[in-house]
């Protein structure tokens, strides 16, 4: 599904360059559930900014669903974003000027989908994140959890194959961040491959794989089943 | 349009700034067309043609102090001296000048009897020579011109013949000749008219009357002068004039020098006046308007720099960024350009109504609307073209 190979991503300023990536490598089969973990500053954010195409990389090879999207034009890059990734973020990044309709239907625009097929889904991923009813309130109306749940349905709207989640539960309290996390488990099961970017070890510990990532490698990951650890090895080692 | 709905709710959500920007769009508007239109119709009143050669007429004022002097022979004598310098192609006397503010204006009668009979329009009375037309670059349509011993030297002597303007003929016996057609001064007196010209204006640049000239067959002589030169020789000919004027009688003032374009552009100056002012206005209001939407794009821009991301991330390319602006301007800017086309139609009618304006023709709104989507177009890219710029990586991001 998504294949990374010795990706390097460097920042680089007229003073200082900054390696946020190293020879960074990691598969994800399709339908897994791989958090990611690691300390601030660790190529996290990074990683995931150029596993959903928000930004290139310096070198390597970033193959998604087999397709090699290494030189890929900015208007092929916001096609695949718009088809292939849902995205979930932090700080839910819904438009407060819209309603939660036309929220969810922005992606979809892109798409250029009818307004009957938009409208179709939109009513479908509201629904499934149980705010059917609540079409046209404003995010603003919303609490914080409801917030991400909108934004879970605007992510699911398009029916990727692969969803990309920013610290997903990072702005809300436990109970709203179990319900979001519970959501994900069931998008999951559905099929939708889902990697997840988190500080929480315990919602880390809900997802499959675990990935730690230290001084923008791959550090180790560790395979869960039931919430238990089933197995563990360093797949890299850093550079000291 | 794809993104119209959502825009639109954007706009209602977030009122203030588009509704001030559509009040200064609708003023604009409203001011820019009706401006606009009196420029052009000032513009088009400054270029009307007068029908005579404006640039190559050059003419002077001659006053004669010495009591002594036959005036009529004096006057026959200065007009051969300046037909006989170098480079004069014609020259002649007259009682007014063309567009010059004042002169001497009548009405006649059409029949003897001036109770009954009907008068035409109010015209310019030209007194001039058979040279008259010549000097002046008139142009003869029908008829012919003054034969030298028709020339009259006083407004009482009979044999008055005329030369009229064509629209007068057009005013006074329209699809007819005005050939031998009689006007009355008064029961006793006639002129014959002998000739029609394709054009020659009056004095009074802003009156309805300006294109009805005649020209009666009087040499009035002794003050003003009328010479035809090409405009390169008009500065040695004012000293020329003057030597030759004082050489034969030195007890006179010769002054006033100037050219009838001249003349033109004295008469024109308040029109150049407000065409200069209201043309300043209009490219400082479209300067403002355009700043105004520049400033309110990019106001949004840094408003809405996370929201960009987003959208860049949800699979908006740079074109859809782009699109999003313009349209969201051109909506303000469409909206804008109706209320203030019908705020220029109201404003129209009131200027017509207070300071005998035509009314204004809706071409202008409908082109000032044009405009100003052209020049939003212009506000918006420049700006949008930087918000479409900003990374998608900007949506994972804490700012």
């Amino acid at each position: 599904m998504l294949t990374m190979k010795n990706i390097s991503k460097v920042f680089k300023t007229d003073l200082v360059e900054t390696h946020a990536l190293r020879d960074f490598n990691l598969e994800v089969n399709e339908g897994e559930f791989v958090a990611v973990t690691g300390p601030s500053g660790s190529g996290k954010t990074t990683f995931l900014n150029i596993a959903g195409l928000l930004e290139g990389f310096t070198h390597g090879d970033y193959f998604l669903d087999g397709v090699n999207i290494s030189n890929l034009s900015d208007n092929k890059a916001a096609a695949i974003r718009n088809e292939k990734i849902g995205f979930i973020f932090q700080g839910f990044n819904l438009i407060p000027d819209l309603n939660l309709a036309e929220n969810v239907e922005v992606p979809l625009r892109y798409r250029g989908f009818s307004a009957k097929e938009r409208q179709r889904r939109v009513q479908e991923a509201l629904d499934k994140v149980g705010l059917g009813a609540r079409m046209k309130h404003l995010p603003s109306q919303l609490s914080g959890g409801q917030q991400q749940r909108v934004a879970i349905a605007r992510a699911l709207a398009g029916e990727p194959r692969f969803l990309l989640a920013d610290e997903p539960t990072g702005n809300l309290d436990s109970l709203m961040a179990r319900q979001v996390m519970e959501l994900l488990e069931e998008i999951n099961k559905a099929g939708t491959t889902i990697i997840m970017v988190t500080h929480d070890p315990e919602l880390a510990r809900r997802a499959q794989r675990n990935i730690q990532i230290v001084d923008g490698q791959v550090c180790d990951f560790t395979l869960y089943q039931g919430g238990q650890a089933h197995v563990a090895q360093t797949e890299q080692k850093v550079a000291s | 349009m794809l993104n119209i709905k959502p825009i639109l709710s954007t706009l209602m959500r977030s009122k203030s700034g588009p509704v001030l920007l559509l009040l200064q769009i609708i003023l604009s508007v409203a001011i820019v067309a009706n401006a606009s239109f009196i420029i052009h119709e000032r513009l088009g009143m400054m270029q009307r043609d007068s029908g005579i050669v404006e640039s190559e007429i050059l003419t002077f004022n001659m006053y004669n102090f010495d009591p002594s002097i036959d005036r009529v022979q004096q006057n026959q004598l200065d007009q051969q001296l300046l037909r006989n310098l170098p480079n004069v192609m014609a020259a002649t006397s007259t009682n007014m000048l063309p567009l010059s503010g004042s002169g001497w204006s009548s009405t006649l009668n059409l029949g003897p009897d001036s109770e009954t009979a009907q008068s035409t329009p109010q015209f310019a009375m030209y007194l001039g020579t058979e040279h008259t037309l010549e000097t002046l670059g008139l142009k003869l349509i029908d008829g012919r011109n003054f034969y030298p011993d028709e020339i009259n030297t006083s407004l009482t002597a009979s044999g008055k013949l005329a030369i009229v303007s064509k629209a007068l003929v057009d005013a006074t016996w329209p699809n007819e000749s005005a050939l031998g057609k009689v006007l009355y001064e008064g029961e006793d007196t006639q002129i014959t008219i002998i000739g029609v010209v394709e054009k020659l204006q009056g004095a009074w640049i802003d009156s309805g009357d300006l294109e009805y000239s005649v020209i009666q067959n009087v040499d009035w002589g002794g003050r003003s002068y009328l010479v035809r030169a090409l405009p390169q020789h008009h500065a040695e000919l004012k000293q020329a004039i003057t030597d030759v004027m004082l050489k034969e009688n030195p007890n006179r003032v010769i002054d006033d020098f100037q050219s009838i374009k001249a003349v033109k552009e004295s008469s024109y100056r308040d029109h150049q006046l407000m065409v200069t002012v209201l043309s300043m206005m209009v490219v400082l209001l479209l300067l403002i308007t355009s700043l105004g939407l520049t400033g309110m794009v990019m106001f949004n821009i840094q408003r809405r720099t996370k929201q960009i991301g987003t959208r860049r991330a949800l699979g908006a390319t740079k074109a859809d960024i782009l699109s999003l602006f313009l349209t969201e301007n051109y909506i303000i800017c469409v909206v804008g350009g109706v209320l203030g086309g019908g705020l220029a139609v109201l404003l129209g009618q009131q200027l017509m109504q207070h300071y005998d304006l035509p009314q204004l023709d809706l071409l202008y709104p409908i082109m000032t609307v044009l405009g100003l989507l052209l020049v939003t177009t212009v506000a918006v890219v420049l700006p949008a073209r930087k918000a479409a710029n900003i990374s998608p990586a900007m949506a994972t991001r804490s700012v």
